[in-house]
């Protein structure tokens, strides 16, 4: 009952007083982060909002593929660890300049999706979940078997950063702006993709597989499509953040890790692209910043609460996930996105009806 | 598209379908239905409830497969290929339960279709996309709820809205699973024409409609073919039919 | 070898039977499919652990301590978090792995990282058919086929027994007679979280000898395996998917240690494999989909 009534109060007051479109506010929002180092924080802070910034593209991808397609995957982390690991790898052993590997990671991160995808997309529903969500722990397994490559429990560290010909002062501020714009260009590659004409398949195999398939849609090649793109940025941030930490372990694949985009997508609106970036920055500052200094609270609990305000949100916001995921795709249905992205043709027909 | 005429005389169908069985358990769904349709013919299927005609086109559409028995596409048995493979060589179906996108917009669930290889194909080369399912939604009265989404579209809209996505992949065969259920006198009205239009558009195009409204099928098909416990007990045209006894016993039976 | 084999697969087939059913029961039932299971006999490990180091008492008092308390914490489980989104799959689903997680962290906040020692229930070994088995194996091995048989029982004589398969069978038609689901839901949860913690004790009482935090997701998976394997909401696969998996895997560690040293690690994946085999060949598994007693 009082769910909702705060419900209510809470669309009210997004339709009436917060009226600003969604793109003039993210613009605002990176144009503050562009300018926030000259208020001159500390090196630990501007670590964390790198760290951020990469846990945000972890989270993006995830919501293509889950919020745009229906992949409901709970084995994310495994990109992040192939992404971790292959990057910490390429270094260590091969000598790879910090460039290569992160692509070269990225890339390899694509074609494993490519390879366990086919299987794996043909189980539907919640077995994709069950199977998705052993992957990592198989993951896992093989790093404690070759632990000569990997590192074993301790993993692989004492690699350089990224920008090791910097004076060390200035290492966390060029680290902030490359993974901030690696944000916004991945969060816009990932925008644009949702909401292409491919995108449009994604929606569709997410509304109705059946219909698309009666479309003349194969829809396992478009799932394996979805897959791939989101294992891909997934592999990126994971390549990326072992360089800001310079040390590669298993917390990269655990449960834990998958968790996360779960938690950001549900905080910030599945299948919106933005909402899960804006979310899973928040949970970040929350989750190292705010409960580690401002209100100290030890770390396990952190987790534990994050969980329980999810709990809370599904019971009570969504009453049934899967139609808590398709009724986050509001905007996708709100005319002025339609106007701004779609052909002129629409805007001619518009101005007839009127 | 020719008929070839082999040596003995024999024509080939648009779509054959040849002692088709299909079993749920101990239930026979569909039992050893053979029927054809040319090019061109308009053809229903009609029959009492449950009798096998929904399960009919799950098993042309590929979406289930038969015990046994073939389904001939042009000469080609197409049993075993995937669904969207079929849609791809020329089988178009709809549904007999609307099944929209629901979160796309009306025209956005006709670009779908369009996005499928057969769909996207450059036949005229302009079109774009949108331009293409802007066409097709003109065909079915919809551009008024173009940029809609489909879950506020009533279900009279959603059924035309089926068949301009089933339409958008330019099939050679288009099976329609009930496309009055629901629609009002006027709607029926207005989608009687649409079908019309459609066949008139493309006269080579073959059309199968299952349905219950009999008025208003027996109206545009030319050859009937009647059903009961998932096997044809009738074929025949429009007259032919409503005089046949063992139809009207079956039908009186259950009403 | 090959009585090793064979013996040393039934010890393992047994426990891993009663796991597996505790999944497959709250899934028959209630339609959950509890990532929270594996959880569940991880608390039953700790909690025994905690009455038989931390608070001393006498082993049984301790065994069955555990196993209740698991129990009652499942139904309560239930009632919080399962319930309300109980007809959502997909929402029960990452509720459950949500619980999995807050169980984890717990568990790390309350006892810390490492592992910790679980004492056995007994001591020796005896011999069967030439093979050398250790007591405590044995016992939980017997034990698991005395409660596996005692549910069978019960689901086939009691009348709440009963009234589970029933609401297995057909939701609605149960409802109509007047059944109350809720708290047979309820009821079901806490027997499959005692199943759970049954073998989580006798398990790691007998065979590992250690709880840590994350050993949640070895029973997990096996049950997951085992139980769509079987077919899911059948009590018959779940005792034939246990039996070929444990089987399976026990074939597996006796071959890795011939022909791959410290192939351990992969058993996992060998209960993954023919899961993944399964759904992609013959979803349903081998019975089917709800609790059927065939005799």
């Amino acid at each position: 009952m009082v769910a909702t009534y705060l419900r209510r109060a809470y669309t009210s007051f997004l339709a009436h007083v917060v009226d600003i479109p969604p793109r003039l506010l993210a613009l605002l929002l990176f144009l503050i982060l562009l300018v926030f180092p000259v208020t001159n924080p500390k090196f630990s802070f501007m670590l964390l909002l790198s760290l951020a910034n990469l846990s945000a593209i972890f989270s993006a991808s995830w919501d293509l593929q889950v919020g745009r397609t229906g992949l409901m995957s709970l084995g994310h982390a495994l990109f992040f660890g192939i992404g971790g690991y292959g990057a910490a790898m390429l270094i260590v052993f091969w000598g790879f300049p910090a460039w290569a590997a992160i692509a070269s990671s990225a890339l390899i991160g694509a074609l494993v999706a490519l390879a366990i995808g086919y299987p794996c997309l043909r189980v539907k529903g919640p077995y994709l979940s069950l199977v998705t969500m052993a992957l990592p722990l198989i993951a896992t397994g093989v790093v404690f078997y070759f632990k000569d490559v990997t590192g074993g429990e301790r993993g692989l560290f004492g690699f350089p950063r990224l920008f090791p010909f910097l004076p060390y002062a200035q290492q966390f501020l060029a680290e902030y702006y490359f993974t901030l714009l690696l944000l916004f260009a991945c969060g816009i590659a990932l925008y644009k993709t949702a909401n292409s004409g491919t995108g449009i398949v994604f929606i569709s195999i997410l509304d109705d597989e059946v219909a698309s398939k009666a479309c003349g849609i194969n829809t396992t090649r478009y799932k394996l499509t979805s897959f791939s793109i989101s294992a891909f940025f997934a592999t990126l941030a994971g390549a990326v953040w072992v360089h800001l930490l310079s040390a590669a372990n298993i917390s990269l694949l655990t449960l834990t890790t998958s968790f996360l985009p779960i938690i950001a997508t549900i905080w910030g609106g599945i299948g919106t692209i933005y909402g899960p970036i804006a979310a899973a920055y928040i949970l970040q500052i929350v989750d190292r910043y705010v409960l580690n200094e401002v209100f100290p609270i030890e770390t396990h609990w952190h987790m534990i609460i994050f969980l329980v305000v999810v709990i809370i949100v599904i019971i009570f916001w969504g009453r049934g996930l899967a139609r808590f995921v398709t009724d986050k795709l509001d905007d996708l249905t709100e005319e002025r996105n339609l106007d701004e992205r779609g052909p002129h043709i629409w805007k001619k027909y518009k101005k007839k009806k009127a | 598209m020719e008929e070839i005429q082999k040596e003995e005389g024999l024509t080939m169908h648009l779509l054959e379908v040849e002692n088709l069985t299909k079993r749920f358990g101990g239930l026979v769904a569909v039992d050893n239905v053979s029927f054809h349709v040319d090019e061109g013919e308009v053809v229903g299927l009609i029959g009492p409830n449950g009798a096998g005609k929904t399960t009919l086109f799950n098993l042309i559409s590929g979406f289930i497969k038969p015990d046994s028995g073939t389904v001939k596409f042009k000469g080609k048995n197409i049993i075993g290929l995937p669904p969207h493979k079929i849609v791809n060589i020329g089988i178009a179906r709809t549904f007999q339960v609307v099944r929209p996108f629901r979160h796309l917009p009306v025209i956005a669930n006709v670009i779908v279709s369009l996005k499928s290889p057969r769909g996207n194909r450059k036949i005229e080369w302009l079109k774009t996309p949108e331009r293409k399912a802007l066409d097709m939604l003109e065909d079915v009265g919809l551009t008024e709820l173009m940029l809609e989404p489909a879950e506020n579209v009533g279900h009279g809209d959603l059924k035309r809205l089926e068949m301009a996505r089933a339409l958008a992949t330019e099939p050679d065969v288009l099976l329609l699973d009930e496309p009055f259920g629901g629609l009002n006198p006027l709607e029926t009205d207005f989608l009687m024409k649409s079908i019309q239009r459609v066949h008139l558009d493309e006269p080579t195009r073959g059309i199968v409609i299952v349905e219950h409204k009999l008025y208003a099928l027996m109206r545009i098909v030319k050859k009937v073919i009647v059903f009961h416990f998932g096997a044809k007990i009738a074929e025949g045209t429009p007259e032919e039919i409503a005089k046949n006894k063992k139809v009207i016993e079956v039908y009186m039976g259950k009403e | 070898m090959i009585e090793d084999i064979l013996i040393n697969g039934a010890m393992t087939s047994g426990t891993l039977a009663l796991l597996a059913l505790g999944f497959t029961l709250i899934y028959g039932v209630a339609e959950v499919v509890n990532m929270s299971h594996g959880a569940l006999y991880m608390v039953g490990a700790y909690l025994f652990f905690v009455f038989t180091t931390i608070f001393p008492i006498d082993l049984l008092l301790a065994f069955v301590l555990a196993v209740v308390l698991t129990g009652i914490l499942g139904a309560i489980i239930y009632r919080l978090a399962i319930h309300p989104v109980v007809d959502d799959l997909l929402a029960s689903l990452v509720i459950t792995v949500g619980v999995t997680i807050i169980i984890q962290e717990l568990t790390i906040i309350s006892f810390g990282s490492y592992r910790k020692p679980v004492p056995s229930f007994a001591q020796g070994f005896l011999t069967l058919a030439g093979v050398k088995v250790p007591n405590a194996t044995f016992l939980a091995f017997v034990v698991s086929l005395i409660l596996f048989g005692g549910l069978w029982i019960f689901l086939a004589k009691v009348k709440i027994g009963k009234a589970m398969r029933a609401v297995a069978q057909d939701h609605e038609v149960a409802m109509l007679m007047g059944i109350n689901t809720e708290r047979l839901y309820m009821l079901t949860m806490g027997i499959s979280a005692t199943l759970a913690a049954l073998a989580g004790v006798l398990i790691t009482a007998s065979t590992t000898r250690l709880a840590y935090p994350h050993m949640w997701d070895t029973p997990l998976y096996l049950s997951f395996s085992i139980v769509i394997l079987g077919g899911l909401g059948s009590v018959k696969g779940t005792l034939v998917g246990a039996l070929i998996i444990g089987y399976a895997e026990e074939i597996f560690v006796t071959l890795s240690t011939l022909y791959l040293p410290g192939g351990g690690f992969l058993k996992g994946v060998v209960a993954m494999a023919i899961m993944m085999t399964v759904l992609l060949l013959r979803p349903k598994g081998l019975f089917g989909k709800r609790i059927e007693m065939e005799e």
